[in-house]
């Protein structure tokens, strides 16, 4: 397991839903996760040969096209807005003080509590 | 009075008796125990038109009942239940009082039979939420608070001026499908647009809803803009404008989600995008689609909640929800991160989850009546939906990098509300007969066809796959401690601004006129000093001297106004 020394990490203070998702730490097991999403993405676009789709419009009826469409579509959608930032980003306190966002939430609306207390 | 008892008069008992109640368990049972009560009453009531009472004057219909009134009362009901367990640890009785009245006018403004009554539910809803706002007790919320005020109170007087001139050309304030057309039913739409969040108005939304308490934005979350949606569906059904301000809708929020890095404002532009495929459903107007525009309204109200809870979670514990400050939260608040994970699953419309069997209605909709374009929209904008809500949020929240956040798991009333609200966004994906036997009009639809599972899951999984491809390479935007600027810019910075630039121009012309004429006085006086001081010419005489001079000059003039 990869564990932050500055943190504690004891897996003994998480709770057990928790220490049982702990294999997602280890990098190895999220790329097995992201093969298992690129095999199964393929066996989507197979599955497109094999049943009859019911279509409104003669663009549905290309072979893989809600994947096609669904992948071209969000990638373009996080260049666009990659984009945008260099127009629209400005800083945390850009409208301070008249804005929450440069401000800490206060704390007697809030209970912190960590694992260990 | 009225021969029904008007369900949102047991919110306003609720909220009047509550302060006498000893603070902690007794009003949090009171806050539960409200909406059911009116839950049933709307359960029971008739169909037809009741509760008319007369107000200085006029007939007002407090309880006009029928399927699309009673779909977002009850709706509204369930709403308003949840969110008060959520809100249980609360102590605030503002925040306990404002959420009740705020519910109550809501679920008033759902079955009021005409516009007046309406426009009063309407205002209701701006002035009770907005201290749920106030409530956080910050100048920045003071402020953002005031701009959300103005904007509905705004919504409310335009809806007025509306109903004045329809009354004045119809002689009728009935609440019934308009056209639009004339001046009247344009101020009506536009009111009804501004609080639905149209693009331009929308940004009210987004500035106002992340600055509201961990619980109250819960609340906000489900009333204001779904009474707008509903409002649209009985005022304007079918009319063909909302077809395309409702695909517009869908689409340019999703950009803004990508970049934003508050979660709460990345919900809040989601909820922008949802309303979106209401109001196209609206526009269509065919009854397959307003019941899609009922349906989706109904899931939606859930999973939304059910998100903001998640991320409200998180901001109770950790004090942030910036996606730039958290991470890794899945090993301490693991039962957060899964009921996160299926309002995600759900608003993305996932087989077996809420949202794929409401907003599939619209969708089949717009493709039954031949909407090419708007289709394709509505497509990239499920798409779009999945990667900023269904993926971002759950992703910065619970897993990317390791924020050494350790915060404990969410308390249990929270945990139980989420768990409820999971459970039915769930339920209602499996089996959403009950939830179509609400709609307005009789459902003929199967979502669950071989085509639709496997399109939708083609889609779905492949907008993961671009978004994993993206993260890898480095090439999606990282969370940046930043705001951006939508067009609450235009009034938060260009308008002051130009306001600040006229001031100092007329203030620059008033002094360079203010010195002309000092300039003026001082040389009057100095010429006068010069003839009538002590050293002047007419200070070398005796009076008389200088008055029979005065009188001579007054005579001569005298006589040249006579010979002219």
């Amino acid at each position: 397991m990869v564990h932050d020394a500055k943190n504690n990490t004891d897996p003994e203070t998480l709770p057990w839903l928790g220490r049982k998702l702990l294999f997602l730490d280890n990098m190895k097991n999220v790329d097995r996760i992201v093969y298992g999403l690129y095999a199964f993405c393929a066996v989507l676009l197979l599955t497109d040969l094999f049943y009859y789709k019911k279509t409104y419009f003669t663009i549905e009826d290309l072979p893989g096209f809600y994947g096609i469409y669904g992948f071209v579509m969000c990638a373009a959608l996080v260049i666009c807005a990659r984009g945008m930032r260099i127009f629209l980003m400005r800083d945390e306190n850009y409208y301070a003080p008249k804005d929450v966002e440069s401000e800490p939430y206060p704390e007697d609306g809030l209970d912190r509590e960590t694992v260990n207390d | 009075m009225t021969d029904l008892f008007p369900p949102f008069l047991v919110y306003v008992i609720g909220a009047l008796i509550l302060p006498f109640l000893p603070k902690g368990t007794p009003r949090g049972i009171l806050t539960l125990i409200i909406p059911v009560i009116g839950a049933l009453l709307i359960w029971q009531l008739p169909q037809g038109m009741h509760g008319q009472v007369t107000l200085a004057g006029w007939e007002l219909t407090l309880l006009r009942v029928d399927k699309l009134a009673v779909i977002f009362g009850l709706i509204f009901s369930l709403a308003a239940f949840l969110a008060m367990l959520y809100a249980w640890h609360v102590r605030d009785q503002v925040q306990q009082v404002s959420a009740l009245l705020y519910a109550g006018a809501a679920i008033g403004a759902v079955f009021c039979g005409d516009l007046i009554s309406l426009f009063i539910f309407w205002e209701g809803t701006a002035i009770a939420s907005v201290f749920l706002i106030w409530a956080r007790k910050t100048e920045g919320a003071y402020h953002t608070g005031m701009r959300y005020l103005i904007v509905q109170i705004s919504s409310g007087v335009i809806l007025l001026g509306g109903v004045a001139l329809l009354y004045h050309e119809t002689g009728s304030t009935a609440f019934e499908a308009m056209t639009l057309g004339s001046l009247s039913t344009w101020a009506i739409f536009i009111a009804f647009g501004i609080k639905c969040a149209f693009p331009l108005l929308h940004n009210w939304l987004q500035d106002a809803y992340p600055a509201a308490t961990v619980t109250g934005t819960v609340v906000l979350s489900a009333f204001t803009t779904k009474l707008a949606v509903y409002a649209l569906a009985r005022g304007f059904p079918g009319t063909e404008l909302l077809i395309y301000i409702g695909a517009v809708m869908t689409l340019f929020p999703i950009f803004y989600a990508v970049i934003e890095n508050d979660l709460r404002r990345v919900l809040a532009y989601s909820l922008n995008n949802q309303l979106g495929f209401m109001v196209v459903g609206v526009g269509i107007g065919t009854e397959l689609s307003l019941n899609g525009t009922a349906a989706h309204a109904f899931a939606h109200i859930l999973y939304k909640a059910l998100l903001f809870m998640s991320v409200g979670a998180v901001l109770f514990r950790t004090g942030t929800a910036k996606g730039s400050e958290l991470g890794g939260l899945y090993k301490t608040m693991p039962l957060t991160m899964i009921f996160c994970v299926v309002g995600a699953a759900s608003i993305s419309a996932f087989p077996l989850f809420s949202g794929f069997v409401t907003k599939s209605l619209i969708l089949s909709g717009a493709a039954h009546e031949g909407h090419y374009i708007v289709w394709g929209i509505l497509l990239f904008a499920s798409a779009g939906v999945f990667h900023h809500s269904g993926i971002k949020i759950p992703y910065f929240a619970f897993f990317a990098h390791d924020s050494g956040l350790r915060p404990k798991e969410a308390p249990k009333h929270m945990l139980l509300a989420m768990g409820i609200t999971a459970f039915i966004c769930i339920a209602v994906g499996v089996y959403p007969d009950p939830l179509y036997a609400l709609l307005p009009y009789e459902v003929e639809y199967v979502p669950y066809t071989t085509t639709h599972v496997i399109t939708q899951l083609q889609l779905l999984f492949f907008s993961a796959l671009a978004f994993t491809v993206l993260m890898r390479t480095g090439i999606y935007p990282p969370e940046l401690k930043s705001v951006n600027l939508d067009t609450d810019w235009s009034y938060r910075r260009l308008l002051p601004a130009l306001i600040g630039r006229l001031v100092s121009g007329f203030t620059g012309l008033w002094l360079f006129a203010e010195g002309f004429i000092e300039r003026k006085r001082e040389k009057i006086v100095a010429t006068l000093y010069r003839s009538h001081g002590p050293e002047g010419r007419m200070a070398r005489v005796w009076p008389t001297g200088s008055m029979v001079l005065s009188i001579a000059i007054i005579l001569g003039a005298t006589l040249v106004v006579n010979f002219i």
